[in-house]
């Protein structure tokens, strides 16, 4: 660390290098700690978070009952031990609260004033965050598993979402109406994502075992569908022809430079594809158990040196290296599938939720105290110490 | 136990695997000194024992659960590093412990469960107040308990969420069974409940009809009672009288009473000449009996007020006032059966039958089945209702004690008796046409010469014997012929010498009628009719010639004997199975338990074999049976090597992990030995599960014994296919 920064003072290194190092140790230090906590305003479980890009100080979180609460993040009372407040919260009594459970929370990229909520009561909302008074409604066919909104985009403002009918709508802001339908699954769309690369390529991921890459501007749209076995062994058997998993696919992710694309699916496999290409880098992640009926959402880390995804693993959150397919460790604490977590960039912390309603934040561990300071160790939590008693001393 | 730690303390696996399987209490204190020692001096030991002691926690035993986390429980206080481990894995070890997770039920045995729970649940609100700062997933836990799985920390001992809702699960379950056993039951009550109020409504009328009802005689007008009444008594009573008594029961009483307690007003006008002789006694007490007197008299003799209390007692021809009467109203009524009410008797007994033994049952069981099933409506009220109805009908028919005539009799002689009516009974006695007797029939039936035939044997014989006689002696019967044919056959016994012998001794003689009456009469086959007399058809088969007139064959023989026949005709087979012997002895071969085998069979006992004759000691008496003995067992242990001894093998297999086939001499020689079993303070799990109910569980839903039955079921089938396999609507399936 002393090093890196002497480096840093010296010019020798790029200032790059010293944050990488420091949030990479971050990221593989990241633990449940007690200094920080979310308030507790969920009854039910919670199926999506989301932090605003902007300043990473917000998050929103959508629970199955149809209440979507706003934290602010920043702990700003100098005191190391904090508690996530929320700020307001759309709730039952609120007359415009989604019926049912809230399954895809957004910020609007650009801004704070805006974010996007869908539900399985077949609606998307758009609220105006001042008032948390919806400003638009989309309403779908079919229950709404996901949605997404480019975080690049400046020519369009387009919200793409997947229902449970297999077109993929998108949803155009500015008119406010459903501009495209793209065409080609077989089977409800559980996940959709737009990539932080190119606004205009769009990813989505179906109950079908496909995901299929598409350029909006197309006018047949769809550019690629993904092949577990990059066309080896489709010609054998065109049953699993052009299928990206064995089973339902329910997770989509860009990493944060959108050139490789992450999917998940009931196989209980993670597949890394090269999103330009749509090949299978064949990354071998082992078993990611999941069996959740509907969209999973998970986290890439962002401005570490091996880059790491954060994926739920039934009751816990497993840490992979990207590239490497290795297993960094498993973070315990929730008793329940754990359905959605987000990475927050700046501080390297991890929000995790799950069906048994509640936030943890992880966060990473402070540095240990310099062993020769003899004063700081008094000041420390007793719980820490290791209490053998005196008996079983004179005994050993 | 200080054995076993100085034994296995070389390694920590045998360490907690001897503090986890110990069984007490509490964790064996020495042993325990060593494990906090060795983990103090190393941390890495404190991991390696928190990984042993989690794989213990998952062992499917509640009882090394249970040891497990008490060990865990007194590291978890002592080591940072162990604390951080376990409450890293805190999800887990809540699954192990208090059963958060549906699928994984705490193993039995029940009750070191229920400990285990409690202590767990005990120690984690402990650590969450004394690390719950340091340690967020201590919060975590406690928080997810009591939200999610509803777990009061006050009470420890109350269930969790999941025991709770398996318990909700069995109770919907049988909820559910209930229900629809109460809504078929509530069907049968619907069909079922006119007929028993047709059943009680007849058996009330029955009542009704057998004995009047006061509510009747008051209520309803005297027409429709008054003939009951004139039917059933003896004396003639005015339906009038009859409204001032209590009771209907009262009625027979009062027959007996004298006439003076019953119609007081009409012997008011007595005649005064017999009251002189009592007016002194009277007149000794006057001031204290008038007030009686008036009193009494006031109600029955109404204008006689002016009278003096002498004048009444002398009217009534009373020697004093001071008499007193006692009124016997016997409250238990007794119906005797008769021709009259035979019919409504019987009526009343099959209801009575009926009522006992099929409506009370099924009404209580309805009512079981309802408060069961916790349903208070209309239906319950209603089998309640059904129900006091039936008992208060059996109560009132307890009650009327009706005497029925003798059954039995009429049923068992019924046909004998129509018989004889038929046969004999229906010609009309000629006019002027004395039935005699004749003497030698007196004599036998015990009688003097002339007293007619009464007191004979039962009922039965002597309504039958004198009706024969009497028959005999007409001419015209059937029986007079018969009669004729025996005098005619020659008597194995001439009757004058049975004569003189029941003339010797009546008594005798009567007995021996009673006897002969009881006999009972079997069937006997020919060879008894015609016994010692020659048969001359015996044996002969008679065939009819062809009656044809043209079509006959040539030659035909026209009687064929057959010596079978005929000795089927004079011969008698009467078969002796003798009689059975208790077996005495026992087969006394000698026992792995060192005891004698007690069996007594009477020629080879299925375990040992041939019976033979054994000492004391159970060795064979005769030498070439002890020869055979042992010969029998050099063979055994041939079969068993001496290099194979099953307790060193059981040792290599232990080390080495193997199974070299110790367990195959385990069931034979060494059954009385006994396995030493592991773990001697734990309950045997295996023991436990080893019931009747899964020892016959298994023979019966064993694979080959459930191919066997289908099999044979499946053959039953096939031959009801092949029987009708050529009507068309059988073969098509």
């Amino acid at each position: 660390m002393l090093g890196y920064i002497f480096a840093r003072q010296a010019g020798l290194d790029d200032p790059l290098r010293l944050r990488r190092a420091e949030s990479t140790r971050r990221v593989l230090s990241l633990e449940l700690n007690k200094d920080k906590d979310v308030e507790r305003i969920h009854g039910s479980g919670i199926s999506t978070l989301d932090i605003e890009p902007v300043e990473g100080r917000y998050m929103l979180s959508g629970g199955s009952d149809g209440v979507i609460v706003l934290y602010d993040l920043e702990n700003c009372s100098g005191k190391p031990c904090y508690t996530c407040k929320a700020v307001c919260s759309v709730g039952r009594s609120h007359p415009d609260v989604h019926k049912f459970s809230v399954e895809t929370v957004q910020w609007y990229p650009h801004d704070t004033g805006m974010f996007t909520s869908s539900s399985f009561d077949k609606t998307l909302k758009v609220w105006d965050t001042n008032t948390l008074q919806p400003a638009d409604e989309f309403n779908f066919e079919g229950t709404v598993y996901s949605h997404h909104m480019s975080p690049v985009a400046t020519k369009h403002c387009l919200i793409a979402v997947g229902t449970k009918s297999p077109k993929v709508q998108l949803c155009d802001l500015k008119s406010g109406s459903c501009s495209h339908i793209l065409q080609g699954h077989k089977q409800e769309v559980l996940a959709v994502s737009w990539s932080p690369r190119y606004e205009y390529i769009l990813a989505t991921a179906s109950a079908d075992s496909k995901v299929k890459l598409w350029d909006v501007r197309r006018a047949s749209a769809c550019l690629i569908t993904l092949d577990q076995h990059n066309g080896e062994k489709s010609k054998a058997s065109s049953e699993a022809a052009n299928t990206a998993h064995n089973g339902r696919v329910n997770g989509l992710c860009f990493t944060s430079d959108g050139l490789h694309l992450l999917t998940v699916g009931t196989d209980d496999r993670m597949r890394l594809w090269n999103s330009s290409s749509g090949e299978n880098t064949l990354v071998n992640y082992g078993k990611v158990c999941n069996d959740s009926r509907k969209g999973l959402k998970f986290a890439v880390s962002h401005g570490c040196s091996p880059e790491f995804v954060f994926v739920p693993y039934s009751n816990t959150i497993a840490i992979y290296t990207i590239y490497s397919g290795d297993l960094i460790t498993t973070l315990r604490g929730h008793y329940n599938s754990v359905d959605c977590c987000v990475f927050q960039p700046h501080f390297q912390e991890l929000y995790s939720s799950g069906r048994d309603s509640n936030i943890l934040v992880w966060v990473p561990s402070v540095r240990e105290p310099e062993p020769d300071d003899a004063s700081e160790k008094q000041c420390l939590n007793p719980a820490y110490e290791d209490a053998w008693s005196s008996s079983s001393d004179g005994e050993g | 136990m200080a054995a076993a730690t100085t034994t296995t303390t070389t390694t920590l696996a045998g360490l907690v695997e001897a503090l986890t399987t110990a069984g007490g209490p509490e964790p064996e204190p020495r042993a325990m000194k060593e494990l906090k020692r060795r983990c103090k001096a190393s941390p890495e030991e404190v991991g390696g024992a928190y990984r042993l002691l989690l794989g213990q926690l998952a062992a499917e035993h509640a009882e090394v659960r249970l040891g497990a986390f008490r060990v865990l429980e007194q590291l978890f206080c002592r080591s940072a590093a162990f604390r951080a481990r376990a409450v890293a894995d805190l999800p887990e070890l809540l699954a192990l412990t208090l059963a958060t997770d549906l699928d994984r039920p705490l193993p039995p045995p029940a009750p070191a469960a229920q400990q285990l729970r409690a202590a767990a649940l005990r120690a984690l609100r402990d650590w969450h107040r004394r690390y719950g700062t340091a340690y967020p997933g201590l919060d975590l836990a406690c928080r997810f308990l009591q939200r999610s799985q509803k777990v009061d920390f006050e009470d420890i001992g109350a269930r969790t969420l999941v025991e709770r809702r398996r318990n909700e699960d069995r109770q919907k379950r049988l909820d559910i069974i209930y229900k629809n056993k109460a809504q078929r039951a509530g069907k049968e009550l619907e069909d079922m409940s006119p007929e028993i109020e047709a059943v009680l409504t007849e058996m009330e009328n029955c009542f009704r009809l057998l004995l009047p009802d006061l509510f009747d005689f008051t209520v309803n007008d005297m027409e429709t009672t008054a003939w009951r009444v004139a039917e059933g008594d003896q004396s003639a009573h005015s339906p009038a009288q009859v409204v001032g008594h209590p009771g209907p029961f009262l009625r027979q009483v009062e027959d007996e009473q004298p006439c003076c307690s019953r119609d007081l007003p009409s012997i008011s006008c007595a005649p005064e000449g017999d009251d002189r002789d009592s007016g002194s006694e009277t007149e000794a007490d006057p001031g204290r009996e008038g007030s009686l007197t008036s009193k009494l008299t006031s109600g029955c003799l109404g204008g006689d007020d002016d009278n003096d209390d002498a004048a009444f007692v002398r009217h009534h021809g009373l020697g004093s006032h001071k008499y007193t009467l006692n009124l016997e109203i016997s409250t238990d009524v007794k119906l005797q059966e008769n021709e009259d009410n035979m019919a409504i008797i019987n009526t009343v007994t099959d209801a009575h039958k009926l009522i006992k033994n099929k409506f009370l049952p099924s009404v209580q069981s309805w009512i079981q089945v309802f408060t069961r099933a916790g349903i208070s409506d209309d239906r319950l009220r209603r089998a309640i209702d059904l129900k006091t109805k039936l008992e208060s009908a059996l109560e009132k028919h307890k009650e009327m004690n009706i005497e029925y005539k003798e059954k039995t009799r009429k049923v068992t002689k019924a046909s004998d008796d129509s018989s004889d009516d038929e046969e004999f009974v229906d010609v009309p006695a000629k006019e002027g046409y004395e039935p005699r007797i004749p003497d030698h029939l007196r004599e036998e039936y015990g009688l003097d010469p002339l007293s007619p035939p009464e007191t004979i044997g039962t009922k039965t014989a002597a309504k039958r014997e004198p009706k024969q006689n009497e028959d005999e002696l007409d001419p015209t019967c059937a029986a007079a012929t018969w009669k004729i044919v025996h005098d005619k056959l020659p008597r194995a016994q001439p009757p004058n010498t049975r004569n003189s012998e029941f003339a010797t001794s009546g008594e005798h003689n009567k007995k021996h009628e009673e006897e002969k009456s009881k006999a009972p009469i079997v069937p006997f086959g020919l060879d008894l009719f015609y016994w010692g007399q020659e048969q001359p058809t015996a044996g002969k088969i008679l065939k009819v010639s062809s009656q044809h007139r043209f079509w006959a064959p040539n030659e035909m023989e026209e009687e064929v004997e057959n010596k079978d026949v005929a000795g089927m005709l004079k011969s008698r087979c009467v078969t002796f199975a003798g009689t059975f012997e208790p077996v005495q002895h026992k087969c006394r071969a000698p026992m792995p338990s060192g005891g004698l085998c007690g069996r007594q069979d009477r020629v080879k006992c299925p375990f040992h074999g041939k019976i033979i004759p054994r000492d004391e000691l159970g060795s064979p008496v005769n030498p070439e049976d002890r020869e055979r003995e042992a010969k029998k067992q050099f063979e055994q242990q041939e079969k068993q090597p001496e290099w194979q001894d099953p307790e060193f093998m059981r040792e290599v297999e232990a080390a080495t992990g193997v199974d070299l086939g110790s367990s195959r001499y385990t069931g034979k020689g060494g059954k009385n030995k006994g396995k030493k079993k592991k773990y001697p303070n734990l309950t045997d799990l295996k023991q436990q599960a080893n019931t009747s109910r899964s020892r016959l569980e298994k023979k019966v839903f064993d694979k080959a014994a459930m191919k066997r039955v289908v099999k044979a079921m499946n053959r039953v089938d096939q031959r009801k296919h092949e029987k009708f396999a050529n009507q068309f609507n059988y073969a098509l399936n």
